[in-house]
């Protein structure tokens, strides 16, 4: 059975919150999570941010940016 | 026209193709419809890599120029999105290139960045009801501004927009196995960076609580002063 030290899951956290790697490297992560309080946290706390930056939907277009680029492509879509 | 009054939500990328085919056979006013599903993610894309708004702007509104005059060239071989991102990402990165006021991506050595995560604590099971949606969209804003460079661009691509690892590495012009590295780091610092501002920024419940007590001294203070105490 594989054994993982905490740098190791570390190195992995991106793939496994992304569904990647073998089902070994998966399951080998999940055994260390079981035992390591802050690992557990740590993957907890990404899986949240990345919940957290779908929900909060970031960075609106200013309503004077949004009218600037319709006034520019007008001028650009009128050309002949 | 119902492609033009659906919402970028509903909006699919068939819908791309139909609104390309109508602007590449004369129908310029439909490039407007493709504009206003993609001005969003586009300003992003550009803000994630200028980090002003004021540049953002400026190559937002270059690449939908440059992309409505060459949209003859959209091959169909990646989505149109893909092709439409590509090219936001050179004109910002021209423009980063151009200004040299901020660091160019040769000169941020990724291995200098030491992503070492510190904050173990756990978190709110929802911020968003302890602190308010609105307030957490600037908490999210304010650490997605605070990355580098070089892992800004990286997790807006990924994990803002939802491309997926192999087209952020096709329009970067990066490895699949580098934009992982990227996007590990990326992540680990957004955390961090996240982490600290719900930490540090105590909930709005709290803020009122600590309002009302300082109306309530000050309401105090004026009784006495009348009673003449």
């Amino acid at each position: 059975m594989r054994t993982l030290d905490c740098r190791e899951v570390l190195d992995n956290l991106s793939d496994y919150i992304d569904g990647d790697g073998s089902d070994e490297l998966r399951k080998a992560i999940e055994r260390h999570i079981s035992r390591c309080g802050r690992c557990r946290v740590i993957f907890d706390t990404t899986g949240k941010m990345l919940k957290i930056v779908t929900d909060v939907e970031p960075f609106e277009v200013p309503l004077g940016v949004s009218a600037r680029l319709y006034a520019r492509l007008e001028k650009v879509l009128s050309e002949k | 026209m119902a492609e033009e009054t659906r919402n970028a939500e509903q909006h699919q990328p068939e819908d791309d193709l139909v609104l390309v085919d109508r602007v590449v056979s004369g129908d310029r006013r439909a490039f407007e419809a493709l504009v206003r599903v993609h001005e969003r993610r586009i300003f992003r894309v550009t803000l994630a890599i200028l980090g002003n708004a004021e540049d953002a702007e400026e190559a937002m509104q270059d690449a939908f120029v440059k992309a409505f005059r060459h949209i003859d060239q959209f091959r169909r071989e990646s989505r149109f999105t893909t092709w439409l991102t590509r090219i936001a990402v050179n004109e910002a990165l021209q423009k980063r290139q151009a200004r040299k006021n901020t660091v160019s991506l040769d000169e941020v050595a990724e291995a200098e960045v030491q992503v070492l995560p510190h904050r173990s604590q756990r978190w709110h099971e929802d911020p968003e009801k302890l602190y308010g949606k609105q307030e957490v969209r600037t908490m999210v804003e304010d650490a997605i501004q605070s990355l580098p460079p070089i892992y800004r661009e990286t997790f807006v691509l990924r994990d803002v927009e939802g491309l997926r690892a192999e087209e952020a590495a096709e329009i970067l012009g990066l490895t699949l196995p580098a934009i992982k590295s990227r996007l590990l780091r990326a992540r680990l610092l957004m955390r961090e960076a996240l982490a600290a501002r719900l930490e540090e920024t105590p909930p709005f419940s709290k803020r009122v609580l600590i309002t009302a007590s300082r109306m309530r001294d000050m309401v105090a203070i004026k009784l006495m002063k009348a009673v003449g105490q």
